[in-house]
């Protein structure tokens, strides 16, 4: 299936700083890809430079082979969430849908429609500048899909939506791929988009970390698997199990860990010997875990520096 | 090119830009009418100096006076030019402009869609101002004893020229708009040039003034008042050149947009 979305050694130099550095990833039909990197790793200046709002210095981004600004009635493809956009306040949620239709080349029946997909219908005369942060996101989701794009590109959707709008952020995007659309959902936090997506790209100081699916990041994740068990019968389990012989560490008066067991084996291994147990707990390391290790954990703010880009 | 200028007329009517500025005009034409009498009363101003005819009455009656007072909102299309500058610059101030290069990629067309709406809402601002003139200004005549009709008879003579002024002016407010961004500053500046400085290089450089854009708007406006200032341009030599002025100027900053990051 040809990509939706192609990035090809893309670079940006802000001055002597590279926000974005050898970026290449792809992104396919019909599915979700999660554009995670800690704030400042360079998301928002890919998508920028993949919509056509900041220059590329060096490399290619396309949207189903060509270039955004070389679509034609760009908004019928391609339906983008962009942080820090903002609407004028005196502007009625509608009419700011209607603008944006009109000069789109959208049938203005779409305004009403996307509203309604969003949930916005019942404000749809009042002011954007009464809006919450987590209606604006809203209207920003209702501005992308009004022209029915088959390709979306949401910049940390998630942001200022409570938790019921993040679950239905989640049912909005898995509803998209299930359209068959493709759909780029950046953010500085795994867990946020790890229900809902089924490819990851991963970025960290403007350069490609790793490119996969989520199945096979999850696979990594069992590396360093151990499984924590409380018995008081410590000693006699201790000693079956150097009779097995099976790696443990002790780690408290009544619990230890055991590495590399599944905890079916564990189950037999404890009734076949039976030892009484009062906990088994399978300790995995988190994709979050993962993340962070993969982008130096860099997640919490850290002082401007050369490096940062100032992307975000 | 329809779609285009419908959604730049809902995003300009959804802000307070156009109903500010005319409220603004009309109160100051409102003013300008009432200085008028008032001037005329006391026994003629300077707008009478080239008149060499019969002492001046207390009403206006001579034709070039009659256009004179028709024409007096021509004084104030500095409100069409900042017009002009804020239906561009308010995308930068409340970052709207993400939304609209999202949807139009082509920055340069984005600028003609600001040109075409600004050329038209400017020469609307025209016709509000004038209307406004002829009914104060006819009002006023025909309670001193003059007669509201002998102001209207002056309409096609003075409405073309100030209506196109209007409109000349709010594409210029664009070009000066798309080169400087900033809201503020872009204000500024324009009233400091229209208001101080072009009065300072006038003043000093008298050759210059019809090369300036308000020399240029003078000419502009005395479309067929057959009041030909030796020092100005004709008519339309005067607004191809505060046409050029604009255009150039939007070439310039749509240049500069082209290769401004939008963060």
């Amino acid at each position: 299936m040809p990509s939706a979305i192609e990035v090809h050694s893309l670079s940006k130099r802000f001055g002597a700083v590279h926000a974005v550095d050898d970026l290449s990833f792809e992104v396919a039909q019909g599915r979700v890809t999660g554009f995670l990197g800690p704030n400042g790793s360079g998301k928002t200046t890919t998508l920028r430079m993949l919509l056509g709002l900041v220059s590329i210095t060096e490399g290619t981004a396309t949207i189903g082979g060509r270039r955004y600004v070389d679509l034609d009635h760009p908004i019928r493809h391609v339906g983008a969430a962009l942080e820090a956009t903002s609407f004028h306040p005196s502007r009625r949620a509608e009419d700011h849908l209607k603008s944006v239709a009109l000069a789109g080349g959208v049938p203005l029946q779409r305004v009403q429609e996307t509203l309604e997909v969003v949930g916005l219908s019942e404000v749809a005369r009042r002011r954007v500048g009464k809006f919450s942060l987590g209606m604006r996101q809203r209207l920003q989701l209702a501005t992308a899909l009004l022209g029915d794009p088959e390709i979306l590109i949401l910049d940390e959707p998630a942001n200022g939506l409570d938790p019921q709008g993040i679950l239905w952020l989640r049912s909005f995007i898995r509803n998209q791929a299930d359209l068959g659309h493709a759909v780029l959902v950046s953010s500085h936090l795994l867990a946020e988009v790890e229900e809902t997506v089924d490819d990851i790209v991963i970025i960290s100081e403007g350069r490609l970390v790793l490119q996969s699916t989520l199945a096979d990041m999850a696979s990594r994740t069992t590396a360093g698997t151990g499984m924590r068990i409380r018995t008081p019968e410590i000693d006699r389990l201790t000693a079956a199990l150097d009779a097995v012989p099976a790696g443990w560490r002790r780690t408290g008066p009544d619990t230890l860990v055991i590495d590399g067991a599944s905890p079916e084996w564990f189950g037999h291994f404890a009734a076949e010997h039976r030892i009484v147990l009062y906990e088994l707990v399978q300790e995995k390391s988190s994709l979050e875990d993962v993340f962070l290790e993969l982008t130096n954990g860099f997640d919490t703010p850290r002082p401007i520096g050369p490096t940062d880009g100032g992307a975000a | 090119m329809i779609p285009v200028l419908r959604s730049e007329w809902l995003k300009l009517r959804t802000t307070t830009i156009p109903w500010l500025l005319t409220g603004i005009a009309l109160v100051i034409t409102g003013l300008s009418i009432v200085f008028y009498f008032v001037n005329k009363g006391s026994g003629g101003g300077p707008r009478d100096q080239g008149n060499f005819g019969p002492p001046t009455p207390d009403i206006p009656h001579t034709t070039q006076q009659l256009r004179d007072l028709l024409g007096t909102g021509v004084g104030i299309y500095v409100f069409a030019l900042l017009l002009g500058v804020l239906i561009i610059t308010v995308e930068f101030r409340h970052k709207t402009v993400t939304t609209s290069f999202l949807t139009t990629p082509h920055r340069t067309r984005f600028v003609l869609g600001k040109i075409m709406i600004a050329a038209l809402t400017g020469a609307v601002l025209g016709v509000i101002v004038l209307a406004a003139t002829l009914l104060g200004g006819g009002i006023t005549l025909s309670a001193k004893g003059g007669s509201f009709s002998s102001l209207a008879r002056q309409l096609g003579a003075v409405a073309p020229g100030m209506i196109l002024v209007y409109a000349l002016m709010a594409v210029l407010g664009v070009g000066v708009g798309s080169l400087l961004t900033n809201q503020v500053a872009a204000i500024i500046v324009s009233l400091g040039w229209f208001l101080i400085l072009e009065n300072i290089i006038g003043g000093i450089w008298h050759g210059t003034v019809k090369w300036l854009p308000s020399g240029a708007a003078s000419a502009a406006s005395n479309v067929s008042t057959g009041r030909q200032n030796i020092f100005l341009f004709n008519w339309w030599q005067g607004s191809v050149l505060i046409l050029l002025y604009g255009l150039v100027f939007a070439a310039l900053g749509s240049i500069l947009l082209a290769r401004r990051d939008i963060t």
